[in-house]
């Protein structure tokens, strides 16, 4: 087939686009001739609760530190950060800094002006990035280099009902570590007329993180080393078989994750299995009302739970080189000692340097131990595995609206549901 | 004046209005640049696209010629969504037309402060904006602890997963939507019915019509024009209108149920960046409501003729 040039199309897409983008942008120039202004687009800043406050605690402090930066901050829905990004980018104005989702990380890559920000560190970059968790630095490196950083990361988490626990018979201080006794503290607390225990893989962010822990525990995955698509498997295919029992079984209620939170922040429901991202908002909810814990993802069989991390990494698509320094800056205090302190405590994410960990937080998570079990599980963490290609995003959200949705809540045959899909994503990304 | 004398002094008459020369065009400029730039010009941009593969963001498209729409047809999503979109036009026709009828001709019938009350209630769901309507919904109909399943709790009926069981999401979303439809379109039907040729109205009420006689002969008759165009605008818009709470409540789903050819060419274009089969999709949708109009507009000058 051949190529042209989208300039080839002016003026008839240009009249269009340009149309538009003159409307809706509003870049204002700098007030002071030393001051620079950056855009941050970001799908936690602006949200009700602790995602929204903490984030604008960060932006606080960064403004401290930092007048002669101004920043703006976009809020953007979790789901639609990439295509935010993307549209923003056709009509010429995209946004210096992105929190972007590591289920969307991959694709962005491929198709956002990204930034190499080892350049942008120079030579701070090395003393910067030592100490930060290796594995999500790793997710964000293309060609020997780093594009994108750890910001809010977490790996799933039981949330349980400790009162629940109490009323069902079981020992709060003795909770579930492995999905058969998930399976047993669930059926307990069916017993007492609320609901057991739901797994919030249906995401409405459309992010397979849980799929992939679910998957990955059982001994599956959904890409192999060598980058074969490995969904379809029979261990892959079990560990999805094992949530769809709780399911058909009455112990997990087939509702949408934001139907099974109220549920759960209301005191219905006995065990929820999801990201940590929102713990600051269901630990607000149940005060008063409940006891609040948490334990760490649960074990498949006899091997350890292999949890993957979900939540974002931040890149930067300045291309103008006072914003690139700028968008540096805001990038290293997010990713710094103090930044990933900030997020642990205000939002809940995980703290992604040791030193914070052992440092300064050491007496907040003793008074605040419901990160323990998750900071605990870091080393068990996986990777967050992308499908390649510029439709790896696409290809995620097949897996979890025509696989697992329809095999988790609905009882579709988790065999041929995941082969079929995984047909249709070999077909898509051209992978084997 | 002799006839020849008048059609020599009105020949110039007909000669300026055969060529409205610098000035006419200049009145039309305005209109003609909005309609080409914000119509005309998207529309030609979507037919070019529809031939590239294209990412949005990519500097270069590659030329595909027909290809995305043998990809949009081979898409079995597409093809529930098209089938759906029909679905929602006929299921909406009765909110847009019968049900507001007759809410407008109650109210029409019972003039009054009280009727006024409730029309301005009624009202109301038009003027929420439809996110917000939308987020409501998704409380009240939340399957574990929302209002509408203690409701049918207490007269013993099952709890029912409203926007997860494919079984009820397409009707729910058709009854979410319908309380906008109804509320914009009874406020249609009250301000056709406020220009009403009373007189006729009077007389069949002085020849001894009953209440419903005078409705059904009278008034309804005056109303048919309104009718047919808000019959025919729910048709064409059925599947724009459900676009936000579909959206919000759903995102076509459960199993791809709720979807219609609007959400579908939103999620290609921009949750895919697949932007030569949204384009195509789009022309495709513009190809099929422009032969339906041909169609219609047969079957009008043929009623014409005849």
């Amino acid at each position: 087939m051949r190529s042209v040039s989208t300039r080839a199309l002016v003026p008839l897409l240009a009249g269009a686009l340009l149309l538009s983008a003159a409307a809706c942008s509003a870049s204002a120039p700098a007030a002071d001739p030393g001051s620079v202004t950056i855009t941050f687009s970001s799908y936690n800043y602006g949200t009700q609760g602790s995602a929204g406050t903490g984030t604008q605690a960060l932006l606080d402090r960064f403004a401290e530190l930092h007048p002669e930066i101004t920043v703006e901050p976009q809020s953007v829905p979790v789901a639609d950060v990439l295509t935010s990004a993307r549209a923003a980018t056709a009509a010429g104005e995209p946004p210096d800094v992105v929190q972007l989702g590591y289920s969307k990380l991959a694709e962005g890559l491929e198709t956002l002006p990204v930034q190499p920000l080892d350049e942008l560190a120079g030579d701070g970059w090395d003393a910067h990035v030592s100490g930060i968790v290796p594995g999500p630095v790793a997710t964000g490196t293309r060609d020997g280099s780093t594009y994108a950083l750890p910001y809010t990361i977490s790996i799933p988490t039981v949330l349980y009902n400790a009162d629940l626990f109490e009323q069902a018979g079981l020992d709060p201080d003795q909770p579930p570590a492995t999905i058969e006794e998930v399976r047993t503290a669930a059926t307990a607390i069916v017993g007492t007329g609320a609901e057991g225990v739901y797994f919030a893989m249906a995401d409405p962010g459309k992010s397979d993180y849980l799929t992939q822990s679910v998957m990955n525990s059982a001994g599956g995955g959904v890409l192999d080393a060598g980058g074969t698509i490995t969904l379809d498997s029979p261990a892959s295919v079990e560990g999805i078989r094992q949530i769809q029992s709780l399911t058909t079984d009455g112990l997990q209620p087939a509702v949408a994750v934001d139907d099974a939170m109220a549920a759960f922040t209301t005191g219905d429901l006995g065990m929820l299995v999801i990201s940590t991202a929102v713990l600051g908002t269901v630990q607000d909810a149940a005060e008063g009302n409940f006891e609040l814990r948490t334990t760490a993802f649960p074990g498949f069989g006899s091997a350890p739970a292999a949890p993957t991390h979900s939540g974002a990494a931040l890149v930067s698509l300045s291309e103008d080189e006072a914003r690139q320094r700028a968008a540096w800056e805001l990038i290293s205090f997010l990713t710094s000692e103090e930044g990933y302190q900030l997020i642990a405590t205000e939002i809940g994410y995980l703290p992604l340097r040791q030193s914070v960990v052992e440092g300064e937080l050491a007496g907040w998570l003793e008074e605040n131990p419901l990160l323990v079990p998750t900071i605990e599980q870091l080393d068990q963490m996986q990777a967050y595995q992308s499908f390649p290609g510029p439709r790896s995003n696409q290809a995620t959200q097949l897996l979890q609206d025509e696989a697992v949705e329809p095999v988790v809540l609905r009882g579709a045959d988790p065999q041929s549901s995941l082969t079929s899909t995984a047909n249709r994503i070999r077909e898509l990304v051209g992978a084997p | 004046m002799t006839a020849a004398a008048t059609l020599a002094a009105q020949a110039p008459v007909v000669a300026r209005r055969r060529r409205p020369g610098l000035a006419g065009w200049s009145y039309l400029l305005p209109l003609l640049l909005v309609v080409g730039v914000w119509i005309y010009l998207p529309v030609l941009a979507t037919v070019v696209l529809s031939l590239l593969d294209w990412n949005l963001t990519s500097p270069t498209a590659e030329f595909v010629g027909l290809d995305n729409l043998r990809r949009l047809l081979s898409e079995p999503e597409f093809a529930q969504a098209a089938g759906q979109t029909l679905l929602y036009a006929v299921a909406l026709l009765p909110f847009s037309t019968a049900v507001p009828l007759l809410l407008a001709v109650l109210l029409w019938a019972r003039p009054g402060r009280a009727s006024t009350i409730y029309r301005s209630l009624l009202f109301v769901p038009a003027m929420v904006a439809p996110v917000a309507v939308a987020v409501a919904w998704r409380f009240l109909l939340n399957p574990l602890n929302g209002l509408v399943n203690e409701v049918t709790g207490r007269v013993g009926l099952p709890a029912v997963n409203w926007l997860g069981d494919p079984a009820w999401a397409l009707p729910v979303i058709v009854v979410v939507t319908a309380a906008r439809v109804v509320a914009f379109n009874m406020l249609l039907f009250s301000a056709a019915l406020s220009g009403l040729d009373r007189r006729a109205v009077e007389a069949a009420r002085l020849e001894g019509a009953t209440g419903f006689e005078v409705v059904w002969f009278v008034v309804l008759p005056q109303l048919r024009s309104t009718t047919v165009l808000l019959g025919l605008l729910s048709v064409v818009l059925a599947g724009q209108w459900s676009f936000t709470n579909v959206s919000v409540l759903t995102q076509g789903g459960p199993d791809g149920v709720t979807d219609n050819v609007y959400h579908r060419i939103h999620t290609l274009g921009f949750g895919y960046f697949e932007t030569g089969m949204a384009s195509t999709a789009s022309v495709l949708v513009l190809v099929f409501f422009a032969l339906a109009a041909l169609a219609a507009e047969a079957v009008r000058r043929r009623r014409g003729r005849s």
